[in-house]
C-alpha cells in the first residue's frame, strides 16, 4: 500500500503545451506542406489529445517572428463548448480568430521595427511562455495534469537566440519537463535536437508531410506513462554545436571563457559576461593547440 | 485506491456483456464511443487513435512491435479489453495469423469527433433561467448524496423523505445490510467497506445496482447505460430543458435527481435539470480514482480524532472505528481506542481501510504534512489488527519414538507429501502432523513396519 496517495491523478493525464510556429517567412516558402493544411493536422491532433482522457489539456501558443502569444487553452474553453454561429466548433472558431488577431499584430511589430531580416521565429520566447504556464500549474496545487511541451516548428534556427532558448531547454530539464519536437522545414534544427535530447523527449523529422497527422498521433500523442512500455522514435544523431555570445553565429571551434562558460569566436581581452580579464594567447598565430574546444553540453 | 478502478472497471464488464446486437447500436452515439474509449488502458486507446484511419485490417504483430518487450502482458490486456468491447473485430485470414479491424460505427463516429470537436449532446436552455452558483450546486449535490447515504444505512435518521420507491431501496441495501429477524437492520462486512469508499466508488456501486436491476422495471439496461454516459458530456450548473429526454430518460433522471447526480428545476412553462459534479465526474472516474473532495479529520498522536464536520454520515462512518466523545455545532471529537477498533475488524473492517479513509479524508491543514495521520497511530492500528491473528489453533498430533532414522525421515516426506507437516525434530526424532492425515499417517507407520 502507498503511504500517501499524493497523486490522485493517475499518470496518463496529461497536458501539452503545443508551439505553434507560424512564421510567415518560412510557411510562404514552404510549398510541400501549406500553413492551412498544417494547421488542419494539427487541430485533429488536439482533438484526439482532448479525446483521450476528459481530464488531458491542451494550449497552444504561437510563435511568430516577432512575438508570441497563447492562442487557445482547453481548460477555460470548456464552458463554451457547443455550436457558435452555426455550425464552426467553438475549438475552430476561437482558435482560429485569436490566430489572425495575433498574424495581424505580429505583423504590425514587424513594420514597426527596423528592417532587420529575421527569419527565424521566436522559440525561446513561446518556450519560456510553456514553462511559466507549467511553472503555475505545478504551484497550482497537488492535483495536476503531466506537462510536456511539443515544438511544431519549421523554420531554421536563430543563432542569436541561443543562450535563451539552452536556458529553457535547461529549467525544463529541471522541472522535468520533456520537450518533443517535430521539425516540418527542410533540415534538421539543432535547437530542437538538443532540446528533446536534454529533457528526455522525441525529435521527429517527418518523412512525408501529408501524414503529418500520424506523425503526431502515433509518437506526440503517447502520454509519459506509456512511454515507458511503447517503442518510440530514437535520436539518430544531435547537432550539438553552440552559437558563439559575441556574434550570434553557429561554431565547430571556440574560446571558452573560463569563469563562466560564455563561448566567443575569437579572442577576445576581457570576458563580455563576467567581465573577467584573460591572459595573453601565448602566440598570436591561431594554431590549433590555441582553440580551445568546445564541450558538448552534457 | 483500487476500490473505484474495481468498481468501475465492474461497469465496463457490464457494458462488455451486453449482446453483440446492443453494443453494436450504443456506438451508434458518440458520446459512448468517447466515453468508452476513455475508459480503455492507455495502450488501448492508443491503438485505437493510431489506426483510426486506417481502412483495412491491422495485423496483431504489427501492433505487438509498436510496445517494448516488457510491454507484452500490456498488449494483450488491451488487445483483449478490445475485443471484448467489439471495437477490435478479429479477423483471421489465410495464414491463420490474427488482425484486427476497428468497428466501422466506433471509427466512423471518432473520426467525425476528431475532424469536427467536440460538440455537446444538447443544447442549454436560453439565459432567461436563472442559474444556482456553483457552489450551492455542490453543497446540493453533496447534501442530496448524504441523504440518500443515510437513508441506506439507516432508514429512520434521514431528515427528507425520498420518492425512490421502497423497492429500489431494498435492491440497494440488498448486499450492504442484513436483516436477521425483528432485529434492524446491520450492515454487513460489504457495507462497511461501501462506506469507507470515496464517493465516485459509492456511487459506481449504486449505478451498477440500478442498471442490473433495470430490466424488472421494464428498462432496457443499454438505453440507461447509454443515457448516465451522455449525462456526464454535459456542462456543470448549464440547464438542458427536460422535454429533449425520451419518456424512459425522464423518468430515470428523476432517480438520478434523488442521488444528487442532477438538479431539476420547474419554471413556468418548462422544466429543466442541472447536471452536478457528481454527474460528470461519472465518466471521468471510469479512468481515473481522483476524488477532489476536501478532508475533515484531524488525527493526533495520543489518537484524538476532530473531524470539522455537521455531516451525521460522517458521524455515522467515524463511529465505526472509533469511540465518538462529543459532538459540538461544527466538530465531531472521539478517539481511536483498542475496543472502537476491534469492533470494526469484527465487522470485517481492516487496518488498511481504515488507515486509508483517514489519509484519503485529511483535513487540508494536515493533508500537507507527510505522513498525514501519525505513524504511531498507523502502525497501532495495524498492530492490534495483528493481535487478533496472533494464535492461530491447528488440531495436530504428535508422533515420536521412531524405530529407526529412516523410518522418521520417511514419515516426515510422507507428511510433507500430504502437506501435513507441522513442525519437525530430527535430533529427538519428533514429528507434528495435521489432524487431517493423521489416519493415513497411521496406515504408513504400520506399513513401514
Amino acid at each position: 500500500m502507498t503511504s500517501v496517495p499524493s497523486k490522485l491523478y493517475s499518470d496518463d493525464v496529461s497536458l501539452v503545451v503545443v508551439l505553434l510556429d507560424t512564421n510567415p517567412f518560412f510557411w510562404t516558402a514552404s510549398s510541400s506542406l501549406p500553413f492551412s493544411q498544417f494547421l488542419s493536422h494539427v487541430m485533429a491532433f488536439v482533438n484526439s489529445i482532448l479525446l483521450l482522457n476528459q481530464l488531458n489539456q491542451v494550449v497552444v501558443i504561437a510563435s511568430g517572428y516577432n512575438t508570441c502569444d497563447y492562442i487557445y487553452d482547453s481548460s477555460s474553453d470548456a464552458s463554451q463548448l457547443g455550436l457558435e454561429n452555426g455550425k464552426m466548433p467553438s475549438l475552430y472558431s476561437n482558435l482560429l480568430q485569436k490566430l489572425e488577431d495575433f498574424m495581424i499584430k505580429d505583423e504590425k511589430l514587424g513594420k514597426e521595427q527596423s528592417q532587420r531580416a529575421i527569419k527565424s521565429s521566436l522559440l525561446s520566447g513561446s518556450m519560456s511562455m510553456a514553462l511559466c504556464y507549467i511553472q503555475r500549474v505545478f504551484r497550482s496545487g497537488p492535483f495536476h495534469p503531466q506537462p510536456r511541451i511539443l515544438c511544431l516548428q519549421g523554420s531554421p534556427d536563430g543563432p542569436e537566440q541561443y543562450v535563451a532558448v539552452m536556458n529553457a531547454i535547461f529549467s525544463a530539464q529541471r522541472s522535468m519537463v520533456p520537450i518533443d519536437s517535430c521539425y516540418v522545414g527542410a533540415h534538421n534544427s539543432a535547437f530542437l535536437q538538443q532540446a528533446s535530447y536534454i529533457t528526455g523527449g522525441v525529435y521527429v523529422k517527418p518523412q512525408h508531410l501529408d501524414g503529418l497527422f500520424q506523425y503526431l498521433t502515433t509518437v506526440f500523442a503517447t502520454d509519459l506513462h506509456s512511454r515507458s512500455f511503447i517503442q518510440l522514435p530514437r535520436p539518430a544523431g544531435v547537432d550539438f554545436r553552440a552559437s558563439c555570445f559575441c556574434h550570434k553565429t553557429t561554431i565547430d571551434m571556440g574560446y571558452i571563457c573560463s569563469v563562466c562558460l560564455s563561448i566567443f569566436c575569437n579572442h577576445h581581452k576581457k570576458c563580455s559576461t563576467c567581465g573577467s580579464v584573460f591572459g595573453q594567447a601565448q602566440s598570436d598565430t591561431s594554431s590549433a593547440s590555441d582553440l580551445k574546444r568546445k564541450a558538448p553540453e552534457t | 485506491m483500487p476500490q473505484v478502478r474495481i468498481i468501475a472497471k465492474n461497469f465496463m464488464d457490464m457494458v462488455a456483456s451486453l449482446p453483440a446486437m446492443k453494443l453494436d447500436s450504443l456506438y451508434q452515439n458518440a458520446y459512448i464511443c468517447e466515453a468508452i474509449l476513455r475508459s480503455l488502458p492507455p495502450l488501448a486507446k492508443k491503438y485505437v487513435v493510431q489506426i483510426l484511419f486506417f481502412d483495412g485490417p491491422v495485423s496483431g504483430k504489427l501492433l505487438e512491435q509498436w510496445v517494448l518487450d516488457d510491454g507484452v502482458t500490456k498488449h494483450r490486456v488491451a488487445i483483449d479489453r478490445l475485443i471484448q468491447l467489439r471495437i477490435f473485430i478479429e479477423v483471421t485470414d489465410k495464414k491463420r495469423e490474427s488482425s484486427y479491424k476497428l468497428n466501422q460505427t466506433f471509427q466512423a463516429n471518432l473520426q467525425k469527433h476528431l475532424t469536427n470537436g467536440g460538440v455537446l449532446p444538447r443544447e442549454t436552455m436560453a439565459a432567461t433561467v436563472k442559474l444556482p452558483s456553483s457552489e450551492d450546486l455542490d453543497t446540493y449535490a453533496l447534501e442530496q448524496w448524504e441523504c440518500f447515504l443515510l437513508l441506506l444505512i439507516s432508514s429512520g435518521q434521514a431528515e427528507k423523505p425520498t420518492s425512490l420507491s421502497s423497492s429500489m431501496m431494498k435492491i440497494f441495501q440488498r448486499g450492504l445490510l442484513s436483516q436477521r429477524d425483528r432485529d434492524a437492520p446491520r450492515l454487513t462486512e460489504g457495507g462497511f467497506q461501501f462506506l469507507l469508499m470515496d464517493t465516485n466508488a459509492q456511487l459506481w456501486y449504486i449505478i451498477r445496482e440500478y442498471i442490473s436491476n433495470s430490466e424488472e422495471r421494464g428498462t432496457d439496461p443499454a438505453d440507461l447505460i447509454s443515457f448516465l454516459l451522455e449525462l456526464s458530456f454535459h456542462v456543470t450548473g448549464e440547464a438542458y430543458n427536460i422535454n429533449t429526454l425520451t419518456e424512459i430518460q425522464r423518468n430515470t433522471i428523476k432517480d438520478l435527481a434523488e442521488l444528487g447526480l442532477v438538479k431539476l428545476q420547474q419554471g413556468r412553462k418548462e422544466s429543466w435539470f442541472i447536471p452536478t459534479k457528481l454527474a460528470t465526474n461519472l465518466s471521468v472516474s471510469l479512468t481515473d480514482s481522483s476524488s477532489r473532495k476536501q478532508g475533515y479529520v484531524v488525527v493526533e498522536t495520543n489518537f484524538r480524532l476532530y473531524a470539522y464536520s455537521t455531516s451525521k454520515l460522517h458521524c455515522e462512518i467515524l463511529r465505526l472505528f472509533s469511540k465518538i466523545e462529543y459532538q459540538l455545532p461544527n466538530l465531531i471529537v472521539g478517539a481511536i481506542t483498542k475496543e472502537s477498533l476491534y469492533s470494526a475488524f469484527e465487522n470485517g473492517i481492516t487496518s488498511d481501510q481504515i488507515i486509508s479513509f483517514l489519509q484519503q479524508n485529511a483535513h487540508p491543514r494536515v493533508a500537507e504534512r507527510l505522513p498525514s495521520v501519525p505513524e504511531n497511530v498507523t502502525d497501532q492500528i495495524r498492530l492490534w489488527e495483528a493481535d487478533l491473528n496472533r494464535v492461530e489453533i491447528t488440531p495436530a498430533h504428535l508422533y515420536d519414538e521412531f524405530p529407526s532414522k529412516d523410518t522418521f525421515e520417511a514419515a516426515c516426506d510422507y507428511a510433507r507429501e500430504w502437506n501435513g507437516l507441522l513442525w519437525e525434530d530430527s535430533k529427538k526424532m519428533r514429528v507434528v502432523v495435521k489432524a487431517e492425515i493423521h489416519m493415513n499417517m497411521r496406515e504408513f507407520l504400520r506399513g513401514q513396519k
